[in-house]
């Protein structure tokens, strides 16, 4: 943006906009962790980050690769939903427009090999300039006609890179492959440097960890420039730094194509890194993940979107090891415990009823003549061994364990309907079906307990804590 | 021309069925200006409430009720359940909601439309079901300019057509209907006027859910197959709808459905399926840029 | 007005007159917008039959009264009572159901619809609309009965004041809250709504009347109460009002 566009009187109400805003209540994890300066934070991040290669496996290194284009995501969409507002629903579209575009200039597929230096500029550029394009067809991006038109494209983008495999052109009698359709487009190059080719993960992961630096850091600078400032007062209340003449439209218009220009070099990256794309890469799941991470974390701020990002990537990983999904299932339980009940004697009367509770369904099945496994047979770990004694495994795990969920999800609803006085006499039985539910149903099938998790986790929060868990409690976000 | 007269009996199949989940976004949005994005899950599960039901009576092999029963059956179904679950959303992730910023009812939106797919996943499997219609349902359809119509389609319009027509009685002639429109154009006023919009709210959920559900039947019926990602797609094209005919406007979102419908179904016959989806946003695009309040729309998208 | 503000306020004359029973009674009444405090430890009674005005500068709370009254704004402490039932958590349907009603500031109709459409949804709390009712507004204002067709949104003012009044006389209240019922009317319609405000009141209706305009509320009232920054400063009959000198010099340009 240029400077001097900005009208005179604009800084003074920034100015007075931020100071408006920040003196506001943080969130107590937000306090916790400001204790120390971001610096050391930052640096003690950095270091595992160039010393994990060393110990990890390769396995860990496809994580940490991962890790790292989800963190650049997750700072692209931070830009543009925290700090201008936008409820952009189409990022991941720009993702794969940079996937698609570097494998599109770097591969076999139309025998064009360009050089990495000149295939990722370009791509980066084609790529804004599409977001630039869109951010314009939706001229005023104002709340709600932004939303529909990036959700649209983003549709459309998963649709054409499906069905792009048989374009009819008119006046060509055979059909025209431009995107590969379900099969994608293969055998990507990789990137390479002056000669030297990037031909392991490792490579990538460095790669990675340097972009996500010089992102967090740029960020970090705008954080207290005239137009980072600008930008999150466009944000929070469009109308009054309307009102001031600041030219919202195009502070709005430039972050959005930064944020679309970012999802494109990380689209790139993923090309280079997974040597393919494909379109189910680039779909709705992914884009639910990221604004679960923006929001998580707290729109709006630079830590928050690199803790939640790096929580909810790593979730995943945890979940797919059994007896790892097992802690986290536990220390999720145990914290939701923690939380709903308040005193340590309702804590212990809780625990104590949930395990009598227990035997008692255990009795209960015995008594109904329903089929069941020992629990040993079909799980390892510690927890599941002494579980064993107490949970009843039905031998139909896929009904009785559809029953449980069914049941947990209409007692959930209930908890939230009765008042405190009839909640710790629900809570032994939620304690006791969502353990049965976990070990009979939801473990077998990791994928779709994440996005279930995912999907109650964006509930939950918009209710609780909307701000998120370093957020701060703003005006109005669109 | 036959292949036009088909391409228009089909269009308009597929627009009433748009019209009705486009029903759904704009009563809702025109009385909470909330983009219901989880709208096309609610219409998902209409269509597997009416497929199990059809299993349950025995369908598609050996219906142990008459088929028209049977039929009935699944559209009440189908829709007192749609209904109940747009309810509970309501209930459970928009009312807390209804004080916070404009953006939280929205990513909770989304919440609900990952859960909701994936519990369906988790409960009834990815596996394929078809309505199979034509297994109890094979009679010969009226003659339309020298075509051959398929009945069940006959059906779906004519259901669509009732069901809108009942609507917008229910909106402009009942009790119900006036307060929804005062609800509509200023909660608060309502709330003096002793109106309890938590009644009212919840009403126009079921309603509008009930609608989509209906739908999702028809869909099953025309097109046989039902599964847990069906509602994303066709929420867009009902939301599409919505938009095109002016959101909150209930004659635009019969426009607006039919429109889409007939585009869908002229593209997809006469140029290519690949670009019927494409086009339809190109049309959302260009509406939204020419008439930002949509075709017959009234309102601004955004109260500001 | 330079009166020293006294939380229970200074009474010129006690209450209201004995025989009354009081219909609406705000006791204790402590409201806030956030953090800000807006109602400090208001009393307020209306009693059956009663005619009472709530007088005050701008953004004093009068309408924060009204809407704490009527259940739109919950008070932090204090407690509504209304025909001898606590409706302090009640909400404002079920207040409206026992008989009250309300003419909000600035009159809110239904814009988009017709007059009577508006009446309708006046009687929303009485379920099935009752023809007597529709009948006795239109003999009240018989300009609305020759316009029941017309758009709310594109009647005049005056008008727009008769509908407001005849929605909230639809669902046959005891009480009726009216918020500034002469704001942009010319003063001959100024007079003709407070000549029928004093018909209804004859008719039975006790009132709560918010007036910027002193001395035409105090002219028809029973008694009155004066509002200052949100605190009770002033009550006592209409009589006495009138007469005080520092409200006079206040107000009433007398
Ligand atoms: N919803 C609200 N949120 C925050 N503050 C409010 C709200 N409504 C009113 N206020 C504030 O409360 C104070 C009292 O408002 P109120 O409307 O009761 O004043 P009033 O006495 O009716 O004034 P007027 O004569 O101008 O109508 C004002 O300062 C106003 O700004
Ligand atoms: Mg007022």
């Amino acid at each position: 943006m240029a400077e001097e566009s900005l009208a005179i009187g604009t800084d003074e109400w920034v100015a007075a906009h931020e100071g408006r805003t920040s003196g506001q209540v943080q969130g107590p994890v937000a306090r916790t962790f400001g204790r120390l300066p971001w610096w050391v934070w930052g640096s003690i991040a950095v270091l595992v980050a160039v010393v994990l290669p060393l110990i990890g496996s390769t396995y860990l290194m496809r994580v940490g690769v991962n890790l790292g284009l989800f963190l650049m995501l997750a700072l692209g969409l931070n830009l543009v939903v925290g700090y201008a507002g936008l409820l952009d629903i189409g990022y991941v579209a720009f993702y794969g427009l940079g996937a698609y575009g570097f494998a599109m200039l770097a591969s076999d597929k139309f025998g064009v090999h360009l050089p990495t230096v000149v295939a990722v500029p370009v791509v980066v550029a084609a790529v804004s300039i599409f977001g630039l394009v869109l951010g314009l067809a939706a001229r005023r991006l104002l709340g709600d006609y932004l939303a529909i038109v990036t959700l649209f494209f983003g549709q459309m983008f998963v649709e054409f890179a499906l069905s792009g495999d048989a374009i009819t052109v008119p006046g060509r009698a055979e059909q025209v492959d431009l995107t590969g359709g379900t099969n994608g487009i293969t055998d990507v190059d990789r990137f390479s440097f002056l000669g030297v080719e990037f031909s392991s993960d490792r490579w990538y992961y460095y790669l990675l960890v340097v972009l996500v630096v010089l992102l967090a850091l740029a960020v970090r600078r705008l954080d207290g420039s005239r137009i980072g400032r600008a930008w999150k007062a466009v944000g929070q209340d469009p109308l009054a730094a309307e009102a001031m003449t600041m030219p919202v439209n195009r502070l709005k218009i430039m972050a959005f194509v930064v944020g679309a220009g970012i999802a494109g070099l990380a689209g790139t990256v993923f090309a280079a890194v997974q040597r393919g794309v494909f379109p189910s890469s680039f779909d709705l799941p992914l884009l639910i993940l990221l604004y679960a991470a923006v929001i998580l974390g707290g729109s709006g701020s630079l830590k928050g979107a690199l803790i939640g990002a790096a929580l909810l990537s790593l979730l995943p990983e945890a979940l797919r090891e059994p007896s790892y999904s097992e802690m986290v299932f536990v220390l999720l339980l145990v914290a939701g415990l923690a939380l709903a009940v308040r005193s340590w004697r309702d804590r212990i009367i809780v625990v104590v009823a949930t395990v009598v509770f227990g035997f008692v369904m255990n009795l209960l099945f015995t008594l109904l003549h329903v089929q069941g496994v020992p629990a040993s047979a079909w799980t390892s770990g510690p927890v599941s061994t002494l579980l064993g004694h107490w949970l009843f495994v039905p031998q139909d795990r896929v009904l009785w364990g559809n029953l449980g969920f069914v049941g947990l999800v209409v007692l959930l609803a209930v908890l939230t309907l009765v008042g405190t006085r009839v909640r710790p006499i629900l809570l032994p039985a939620i304690v006791w079906l969502s353990i049965f539910v976990w070990f009979v149903r939801l473990a077998d099938v990791p994928s779709i307990t994440r996005q279930l998790l995912i999907g109650a986790l964006l509930i939950v929060l918009m209710i609780v804590r909307p701000q998120g868990l370093f957020g701060r409690r703003q005006v109005e976000v669109l | 021309m036959e292949l036009f007269v088909q391409q228009l009996v089909n269009g308009l199949t597929l627009g009433g069925v748009y019209a009705l989940i486009a029903l759904g976004y704009t009563l809702i949005y025109g009385v909470l200006q909330l983009l219901n994005f989880a709208h096309g899950e609610v219409y998902m599960v209409g269509a597997f409430t009416g497929f199990f039901v059809m299993v349950g009576l025995g369908g598609p092999g050996k219906p142990i009720v008459p088929v028209w029963l049977m039929i009935v059956a699944m559209f009440l179904a189908a829709m007192v359940v749609s209904g109940l679950l747009g309810v509970g959303i309501e209930r459970f992730a928009y009312r807390p909601l209804r004080e916070s910023t404009r953006i939280a009812p929205l990513i909770s939106a989304l919440g609900v439309s990952l859960f909701l797919q994936n519990a369906v996943l988790l409960l009834f499997g990815s596996r394929v079901r078809s309505y199979d219609t034509p297994r109890y349902w094979s009679g010969a359809g009226p003659q339309v300019a020298g075509v051959q119509v398929n009945p069940v389609r006959i059906l779906v319009l004519v259901l669509a057509i009732i069901l809108m027509v009942g609507l917008t009685r229910l909106v402009e002639k009942t009790a119900f209907g006036r307060g929804m429109r005062a609800v509509a154009y200023d909660r608060d006023a309502a709330v003096m006027m002793g109106i309890d919009v938590n009644k009212v709210i919840v009403l126009v959920f079921f309603v509008a859910s009930a609608l989509a559900g209906a739908a999702g039947v028809m869909v099953g019926l025309v097109f046989f197959n039902v599964n847990n990602y069906m509602g994303f797609l066709a929420g867009l094209k009902g939301f599409t709808a919505a938009v095109v005919g002016g959101i909150g406007s209930i004659p635009g979102a019969m426009l607006g459905g039919l429109l889409i419908g007939l585009i869908e179904s002229f593209t997809t016959a006469y140029v290519s399926a690949n670009f019927a989806s494409v086009l339809s946003f190109l049309v959302l695009i260009l509406v939204m840029l020419l008439k930002p309040r949509g075709l017959l729309g009234t309102r601004a998208i955004v109260k500001v | 007005m330079r009166a020293q503000p006294e939380p229970a306020g200074a009474a010129l004359s006690d209450g209201p007159p004995g025989p009354l029973t009081p219909l609406l009674q705000l006791s204790g009444i402590n409201t806030f917008y956030g953090p800000v405090h807006i109602l400090e430890d208001v009393n307020l009674v209306v009693g059956k039959g009663e005619l009472v005005c709530l007088l005050g500068g701008n953004a004093c709370g009068k309408s924060t009264t009204l809407k704490t009254a009527l259940g739109l704004v919950a008070p932090r402490t204090g407690t509504v009572t209304f025909d001898g039932v606590d409706v302090t958590s009640r909400p404002t349907s079920e207040r409206v159901r026992r008989g009250m009603a309300v003419v909000p500031e600035n009159r809110r109709l239904f814009a988009p619809m017709t007059v009577l459409e508006n009446l309708q949804i006046g009687a929303w709390v009485r379920g099935a609309p009752d023809p007597a009712d529709l009948d006795r507004v239109f003999e009240l204002f018989p300009l609305l009965e020759q316009r029941s067709a017309q758009i709310a949104g594109t009647l005049s003012g005056g008008e727009q004041q008769m509908v407001a009044m005849g929605r909230a006389l639809m669902s046959r209240p005891s009480l009726m809250l009216m918020d500034e019922p002469s704001m942009g009317l010319s003063p001959r319609l100024v007079e003709q709504s407070f000549e029928l405000i004093e018909t209804l009141h004859r008719d039975g209706v006790s009132m709560l009347i918010v007036e910027q305009n002193a001395n035409m509320a105090l002219s028809i009232a029973d008694r009155g109460y004066v509002l200052q920054t949100g605190r009770i400063v002033l009550r006592g009959s209409a009589q006495e009002l009138s007469n005080h000198d520092e409200l006079r010099r206040a107000y009433l340009g007398r």
